[in-house]
């Protein structure tokens, strides 16, 4: 009843106030300070660097961007460090996919098991897991051995040191990713969808290809663009099980600061290397939205 | 549709796990009929449809439709038509892409298959919508578009899994008729799954009382409601008041007397065809609406109104019965002019009492 003599417009004034919305906005101090500091400082650092030190005193300022795009060496790199992370995600999404499709659909009770096992690597260094194929491909290694011991080959093959070792180094570090992308998708695709489309008519690769998969679009882009930024940045792999016969950006980078220590060159790459993701974020957030469904 | 065809469950059986889910059972839907299964969760009703459908596969049993034995046959090799529970449109297809797929599996081409979306739109009454997305359509919308697509490809059966589970009370009614109205158009053999007692009763021809994967009963709504053969078909199809009665003796030809432990003065007739030995124990149910309230006299059920409640189209009346812990229910159109402290008499016409055959 009281309402009704206040009136409407005493109901609709907005409760909160300006000086509620800062003290809302002040919790967000911290994290912005820390970004700054150690991020977003560092970027432009980087950027500075890549046009001001070495090479870029002596030959302009774009120098080494230059050298990165024209030097048939570098483009080079660059061409095959795209080259490796497409066949990565490719590789990852085709060995992620069907396990993705496991979990949510026949795995049950066990699903949490699977789950378990994709995270429980991530929880071990990177340098382990890597230096494990390592022990796994090398001449005298654990697979050698038993296929020599199977009688299947006769002389030890010769896998580490080679672009295999690195592509199943990056799938093995990084299937995960695609997995836990596309589950989440999959796990709200309605099996009901699936049944109405075999009722229908539809044989089960059909009511997979034409129901399925379209709707696990977003997961699939999703996690593609995971494993292609990680595999950009990732040079570890290729250092150890690629023994020189790999060398992509991130590989080139950590060779600059090592080897050659030319800062600026290395700054200039990491930047190439920063748009390389930034892309592949603005290209992500575009697909996602666009092909977002709504049920 | 005059080619509409039978329905046979022979013997059909499935248990998951431990659970049994499914006695096997026999069931015969005849051609261009209605069943309703009906029944609590749990009692096996969406199995029996599941296995029609050719989602799960019995343990033993045949499935028939018409002549031809589908048991091993994939959901897509069956020719059926079902609505879902939550309908399972695709989200990723507008209105007509949805109904077109049916056809579209079938290798229908596309002219012939644009003009029986239409057709068949309009015969849901959707003609205009064909364009619209599927999250712009309202729940009562969307399970005529469901219905459209399960019935564009000419199935030989039509399966509906609560089909109107979804929808607010009064559009549900309103679908009910529509449903109802489609079905009996088309002349399609028609099986239908719920737990909505009122749904069951209005839309079949037949309803399959489930519990515990069996059929209980099984015959017209008027027979299961007005004849139920156990207690728990007689609750299930609505409110029911049970006693526990003796009987006493035959009054008339088919009328007899019967006692009832918490009153030894009280007695009540009930019509049973055949001979019944007196001094048997029967289980005895009464609808609420065949209740009637006299003055009290002797040899009478006596009871006090305990508590009214105002339902709408009729009145509820809560009895407390003078010698028993469990009251009875008795349901008015009229309001009764009766004080809380008055004792009246509780009687019924003996045919409207249902011996069940339960033992007590």
């Amino acid at each position: 009843m009281n309402r009704e003599r206040v009136g409407p417009e005493a109901a609709a004034t907005p409760r909160k106030s300006w000086r509620y919305r800062l003290a809302n906005m002040s919790w967000a101090i911290p994290a912005l300070v820390f970004l700054l500091v150690f991020f977003v400082a560092p970027l432009i650092g980087n950027i500075v660097r890549s046009t001001t030190e070495g090479a870029a005193v002596t030959s302009g300022a774009s120098i080494y961007y230059q050298k990165l795009l024209f030097d048939s060496y570098y483009s080079g790199v660059l061409l095959q460090t795209f080259k490796v992370s497409l066949i990565t995600t490719i590789a990852c999404l085709v060995i992620g996919y069907p396990i993705s499709y496991f979990m949510v659909r026949y795995a049950g009770r066990w699903n949490t098991l699977i789950v378990f096992c994709l995270i429980a690597p991530l929880l071990t260094s990177i340098i382990m897991r890597t230096f494990g194929w390592n022990v796994i491909f090398a001449r005298r290694g654990l697979m050698n051995v038993w296929l020599m011991g199977a009688g299947l080959i006769s002389r030890p093959l010769d896998t580490l040191n080679q672009p295999i070792a690195v592509y199943v180094g990056l799938v093995h570090v990084l299937v995960p990713f695609m997995v836990l992308s596309i589950t989440s998708v999959l796990q709200g695709i309605d099996i009901g969808l699936e049944e109405s489309a075999r009722v229908l008519g539809a044989s089960r690769l059909r009511a997979f290809l034409s129901v399925t998969l379209p709707l696990s679009v977003d997961g699939i882009a999703t996690g593609c663009i995971l494993v292609f930024v990680l595999t950009n940045g990732s040079f570890l792999t290729m250092l150890l099980l690629g023994g020189g016969k790999v060398t992509t950006l991130a590989l080139l980078i950590y060779q600059q600061f090592s080897v050659t220590q030319d800062i600026g060159f290395a700054a200039a790459m990491g930047n190439v290397l920063l748009v390389f993701a930034l892309l592949c974020l603005a290209l992500q957030a575009r697909f996602v939205r666009r092909g977002g469904i709504k049920t | 549709m005059s080619n509409a065809v039978r329905v046979k469950l022979q013997g059909i059986s499935k248990h998951f796990g431990t659970v049994q889910a499914l006695k096997p059972m026999d069931l015969d839907v005849e051609p261009g009929e209605l069943v309703a299964l009906l029944g609590p969760s749990g009692c096996g009703k969406t199995t029996t449809l599941r296995i029609i459908a050719g989602f799960e596969s019995p343990d033993t049993g045949n499935v028939l439709i018409g002549a031809k034995d589908v048991t091993d046959s994939p959901p897509n090799k069956r020719a059926i038509g079902m609505v879902f529970q939550n309908y399972s449109l695709f989200p990723h297809m507008n209105v007509a892409e949805n109904v077109a797929f049916g056809l579209k599996m079938g290798g229908v081409d596309r002219d012939d298959r644009t003009r029986r979306v239409r057709d068949m739109l309009e015969l849901v009454r959707l003609g205009k919508f064909e364009d619209r997305q599927i999250h712009q359509l309202s729940g009562g919308q969307q399970q005529r578009v469901a219905l459209a697509r399960a019935l564009v490809t000419n199935p030989t059966i039509l399966l509906l899994d609560e089909p109107l589970g979804a929808l607010d009370k009064n559009l549900r009614e309103r679908m009910q008729f529509e449903l109802r109205e489609i079905q009996r158009r088309l002349g399609i053999t028609s099986l239908l799954v719920t737990h909505d007692q009122e749904e069951a009763l209005t839309m079949s021809d037949r309803i399959a009382v489930m519990s515990e994967g069996q059929i209980l009963q099984i015959g017209t709504p008027t027979e299961v409601y007005e004849r139920p053969r156990t207690r728990f078909v007689s609750e299930f199809l609505g409110t029911s008041n049970i006693l526990s009665a003796t009987v006493r003796g035959e009054v008339r030809s088919g009328i007899w007397a019967v006692g009832f432990d918490f009153d030894p003065q009280a007695q009540g007739l009930v019509a049973m065809p055949g001979p019944v030995a007196t001094g048997a124990q029967i289980q005895l149910a009464i609808r609420p609406e065949q209740m009637r309230i006299a003055e009290p006299a002797d040899g009478s059920l006596r009871a006090q109104v305990q508590d009214v409640v105002f339902r709408g189209s009729y009145y509820a009346y809560e009895m407390a019965v003078s010698g028993s812990d469990s009251p009875m229910f008795l349901y008015s159109h009229a309001r009764l002019a009766i004080p809380a402290d008055r004792q009246v008499s509780l009687s019924w016409s003996p045919e409207s009492a249902i011996r069940l055959s339960d033992l007590t």
